[in-house]
């Protein structure tokens, strides 16, 4: 009889245990919810909307949960690292996404069918990992350009600059109506490297080969080139405004709106902040080359998603990858793209957007390249954009600088 | 929390029980404490003798880095110099304007004492990050230039934020603005605590407010002082939020407002932008290193103003 | 100085000197430093983008609900301020209840051993506890508090144990003697001291507690911002800077935000205020 009890028990036990596992085994069944890690806080609307499209599509649902960029790669580490990262996400083109992938946080994508086929080398190269890899699908590329206020130029009869010396003349004779030539100031700190310079010097050094034998130190970053460029980024920014030491980069499509400035220097993704300046009627034109030098125009690959290795559910992930990288796939995601980004994709569908269809216009025919440091050259990062604020502030010359450059280059290439 | 059984009978002497009965009151409060800040944080001072990359062991290499590597060594005692001035505007500006506005608070005969207190403190209750945020925003001169000019006030509309020699001071000052209740708070507890009897006595004795102040609150409140020095010297010593929010965490302009917080976030925590190579061991030594000199300066404070047993 | 026999003689109220007028003024100013800065949070981000760069001074015409409206309807704002509310509260509790528990103990406990560990947590004030992240995380990862309030509430009483034993302590000792001796010779039990004498008496001491640990629990980012990553496990301040980043270009919304994230607390603290005064004031220790 006892035993009989306890065998009972014990029956009574298991079911209750079986029971209690009951609802996760439940859960087990229900569609897969997958997360996504984004530095783009501001596209929080368009991609749920891409999102809501592909769940319609395939029963998955993956959440948007982006963080403010300058927290996104600490603490997205600091997640990979403890293994609660999001099951997919932007990864940053070239050595800092490199960086993520050998540290063993990315997929490898070496399966994902028609990667390879699907995207233009110079896009691929972005995400190519030091083993030949890609470790994340070309997502978005952007440029930097100036955008002007085409009602003040029309009414002044101003024209836009076909060189960087009309661009400074341009400046001098706003600047005398009593109007702000440019909307940058420095107090972001990033926009100044990324926007402005890096923005320029295309039109110094030229496109991806010459890039290359700077990175190989064949080429120093004191030479005539980077001189010049760095001169001319001085000449500059003698016309930012008034307290340009105060004013960020999220001032100047305020300072443009309202009329207060004449042009503003900056990413291709600001394009739609100006649409809730009703007077203002908004145009493009690529920061023009000095006199003599071949026009080339940064268009930078800049995101790409990648997969989390220690994600629960590998297959799904590698489906929305998989389907990113198809024409189908990346065409949808780009029409729900912000204006301002553009699909890396061989033969894009056409934009519907007039105003980013434009400004992509604004690369034809030029010399095209990614942001000059990001490839193997990132760790100057913070000694470029120091120097930039100096230079600004009128704390050091441009022939300093580009000393300072070139000892930086040094020490980032082990020299 | 106690257990009864375990209490012994207690009689008068028993005020001078040892540690065995003592401990149980401690224990509670040492196990959180030792399992999610002491030993964490002891833990992660031994990083600061490995190597940030490899986390391979190596010896004293992050502090001979972290004062001999030229770039290095600029930013640490550039941080901890204008760590001192922050701490300096705390000191003289912060603590003496609570301690004046704490003698006017505890003057009997004052009117709206209540209100004024209510007021002074208002800004402790909102964070940090706002705080900033809103100071950003009404001290850049994009905010009110053209309102200012109108008003023939234009040289207010200054970049106070972006020159190297005023960011500091300003953002100096919005901590003052923001903190100036809590010393205000500890300093009318402390005045209230000194008996009316006393200062019957300075009156009749025909004490100005002035001596009043000098020879009778002010060494009644010492401890409160000493308690408020050590508190500000160490959450000076963190302070990190308010220059993320108002200047970034570079401390701009051109590291002019780089906090000891601020450099350790840098360096420890994040690494630099966009690269993110945060160096938890040189992190690591910059606060074992800022540390050993907050105890350098608080333990001879504690000596000086706290009562002996 | 101007006390001469006359002025003696009369009640201290009929004087000149008690309509303190410097300290009026003094107060006074100072109320419209705190004051002005508020105003413009609130003013500016009642105001259209145009209406605040055209009048950032002014009251706000035309007066616009939008920003708030767009703010609400992008975070979830009860969810955030519950999250906080919850966080704040139990980690306040128990800081003050381990703390006071800690204090007593350390203030009667003589010996090295409580001198030893009277230090161990002061010297826990004097250094950054971010520097423990990865510990940290390593921790709450082995409990599994991830998304978890929990995670940010146990770092948070650790965070503010040292303050709390700190000051309690110091306090405690402040204690005239003779209370427990009277106690004692009532045959009260310890505990029971603590209770119903100590706790009391060192109401203004725990204040000071609360609202120093108050200030860096509502504040805190950094530990949100690793622990949590889902939505509706958020905190007030988290919410703030992923849509202050997203507004950064549009100021009233920003202004907003601010305004919903700062004065829910202040006119909490505004209600409660005069229990506050009294609560800091009433039965304040001789230093």
């Amino acid at each position: 009889m006892r035993k009989f009890t306890s065998k009972f028990t014990a029956l009574l036990l298991a079911g209750m245990l079986l029971l209690g596992l009951l609802p996760l085994m439940a859960q087990a069944a229900e569609p897969v919810k997958l997360t996504m890690g984004s530095w783009r806080s501001d596209d929080v609307a368009q991609v749920s909307e891409l999102m809501a499209k592909y769940k319609e599509m395939t029963g998955v649902e993956i959440v948007f949960e982006p963080t403010v960029p300058n927290q996104y790669n600490p603490t997205l580490e600091l997640q990979l690292k403890n293994g609660t990262g999001p099951d997919l996400m932007y990864a940053r083109s070239y050595a800092v996404g490199q960086k993520l992938y050998e540290a063993g946080y990315f997929m490898p994508l070496d399966d994902v069918a028609g990667l390879e086929a699907n995207f233009p080398a110079a896009a691929l190269d972005g995400w190519r990992a030091a083993d030949g890899k890609m470790f994340a699908v070309p997502y978005a590329a952007v440029s930097q350009i100036t955008y002007y206020n085409k009602g003040m130029f029309a009414e002044n009869g101003w024209e836009v600059p076909k060189t960087f010396e009309e661009l400074l003349t341009l400046a001098q004779a706003i600047k005398d109506k009593g109007i702000e030539p440019f909307a940058n100031g420095i107090a972001s700190d990033w926009d100044i490297l990324e926007c402005v310079f890096l923005g320029m010097l295309p039109n110094y050094v030229g496109g991806i080969d010459e890039r290359a034998k700077y990175e190989a130190g064949e080429k120093k970053m004191n030479d005539e080139a980077f001189l010049k460029a760095l001169t001319d980024y001085a000449a500059l920014t003698k016309f930012f405004p008034d307290g340009f030491e105060s004013i960020g980069n999220e001032d100047g499509p305020a300072l443009l709106g309202l009329g207060r400035a004449a042009m503003f220097i900056d990413g291709s993704w600001t394009v739609g902040m100006f649409n809730e300046y009703e007077d203002l009627d908004v145009g493009y034109f690529a920061i023009p080359a000095p006199e003599g030098n071949t026009p080339g125009l940064c268009f930078h690959t800049d995101m790409g998603i990648a997969g989390n290795t220690a994600t629960k559910h590998p297959e799904e992930v590698k489906a929305f990858l998989s389907w990113l990288a198809t024409p189908e796939g990346a065409n949808t995601a780009a029409s729900y793209l912000p204006g301002g980004f553009y699909p890396m994709i061989n033969n894009p569908a056409e934009l519907t957007d007039e105003k980013a269809k434009e400004i992509q216009a604004l690369g034809e025919g030029k010399v095209l390249d990614s942001r000059f440091i990001w490839s193997k050259l990132v760790d100057m990062y913070t000694v470029m954009v120091d120097q930039l604020n100096l230079i600004a502030r009128g704390e050091t010359t441009p022939e300093a600088a580009a000393e300072v450059f070139a000892a930086e280059q040094a020490k980032a290439l082990g020299q | 929390m106690q257990k009864t059984a375990r209490q012994p009978r207690l009689s008068a002497s028993r005020i001078n029980q040892g540690g065995g009965y003592w401990i149980w009151y401690v224990l509670p409060a040492l196990i959180v404490y030792i399992m999610f800040m002491a030993y964490p944080m002891l833990d992660s001072v031994r990083l600061s003798l490995y190597d940030g990359t490899t986390g391979e062991f190596a010896g004293f290499a992050n502090y001979v880095t972290l004062f001999t590597d030229p770039d290095t060594a600029a930013r640490f005692w550039g941080a901890f110099g204008n760590t001192w001035v922050f701490f300096a505007y705390h000191m003289l500006v912060q603590n003496m304007l609570g301690m004046l506005f704490a003698v006017i608070l505890t003057n009997r005969t004052m009117r709206g004492r209540g209100f004024y207190q209510t007021i002074i403190f208002i800004p402790v209750t909102i964070a940090v990050m706002v705080t900033g945020y809103l100071f950003k925003l009404l001290l850049n001169p994009s905010f009110a230039r053209y309102a200012l000019q109108d008003m023939g006030l234009g040289a207010l509309a200054r970049p106070w934020l972006g020159k190297e020699e005023t960011a500091l001071h300003v953002v100096s000052l919005v901590s003052v603005w923001q903190w100036v209740g809590i010393p205000t708070m500890m300093f009318v507890a402390g005045l209230q605590g000194i008996s009316e009897d006393l200062m019957e006595a300075a009156d009749i004795a025909g004490a100005n407010s002035w001596q009043t102040f000098w020879y009778i609150k002010l060494p009644l409140v010492m401890p409160v002082v000493g308690m408020i020095a050590i508190l500000t010297f160490v959450n000076n010593f963190n302070a990190f939020d308010i220059i993320y929010s108002m200047t970034g965490p570079k401390g701009q302009p051109n590291y002019s407002t780089d906090l000891i917080g601020s450099l350790f976030y840098r360096v420890g925590v994040v690494g630099d932008h966009p690269i993110s190579n945060p160096n938890p061991g040189l992190g690591a030594a910059i606060s074992t290193s800022v540390f050993l000199m907050l105890l350098a300066g608080v333990i001879p404070t504690l000596r000086a103003t706290q009562s002996k047993e | 100085m101007e006390r001469n026999q006359a002025n003696k003689s009369r009640p201290r109220s009929m004087r000149l000197s008690n309509l303190h007028i410097p300290s009026h003024i003094l107060m006074l100013v100072w109320m419209l430093v705190v004051l002005i800065p508020v105003y413009l949070l609130v003013a500016n981000a009642l105001k259209t983008k145009r209406g605040m760069y055209d009048n950032p001074f002014g009251l706000p015409n035309p007066l616009t609900f939008d920003n708030f409206q767009s703010v609400i309807q992008d975070g979830n704002f009860f969810s955030y301020f519950g999250n906080s509310l919850f966080v704040v509260g139990v980690s306040l509790f128990a800081i003050l209840l381990l703390g006071s528990l800690a204090g007593y103990g350390l203030a009667h406990w003589r010996g090295k051993t409580s001198r030893g560990i009277y230090f161990g947590f002061v010297f826990g004030m004097m250094l950054p506890i971010k520097i423990a992240t990865i510990r940290l995380m390593e921790l709450m990862k082995g409990f599994g508090l991830f998304n978890n309030l929990w995670s940010l509430i146990l770092v948070y009483i650790a965070m503010g144990l040292p303050i709390a034993v700190f000051i309690l302590t110091e306090f405690i000792r402040g204690l005239p003697r003779d209370l427990y001796e009277a106690a004692h010779i009532d045959g009260a039990r310890q505990h029971k001291i603590y209770g119903s004498i100590v706790l009391p008496l060192i109401k203004p001491a725990l204040a000071t507690v609360g609202i120093y640990n108050l200030v860096p629990i509502w504040n805190d980012l950094w530990f949100p911002l690793i622990f949590i990553t889902q939505d509706d496990k958020k905190t007030v301040l988290l919410a703030v800077t992923r849509l202050q980043g997203q507004y950064a270009t549009d100021w009233p919304r920003v202004f907003a935000l601010l305004t919903l994230s700062a004065l829910p607390v202040i006119a909490l603290y505004l209600a409660m205020s005069k229990q506050f005064v009294t609560g800091l004031t009433a039965g304040a220790v001789k230093g």
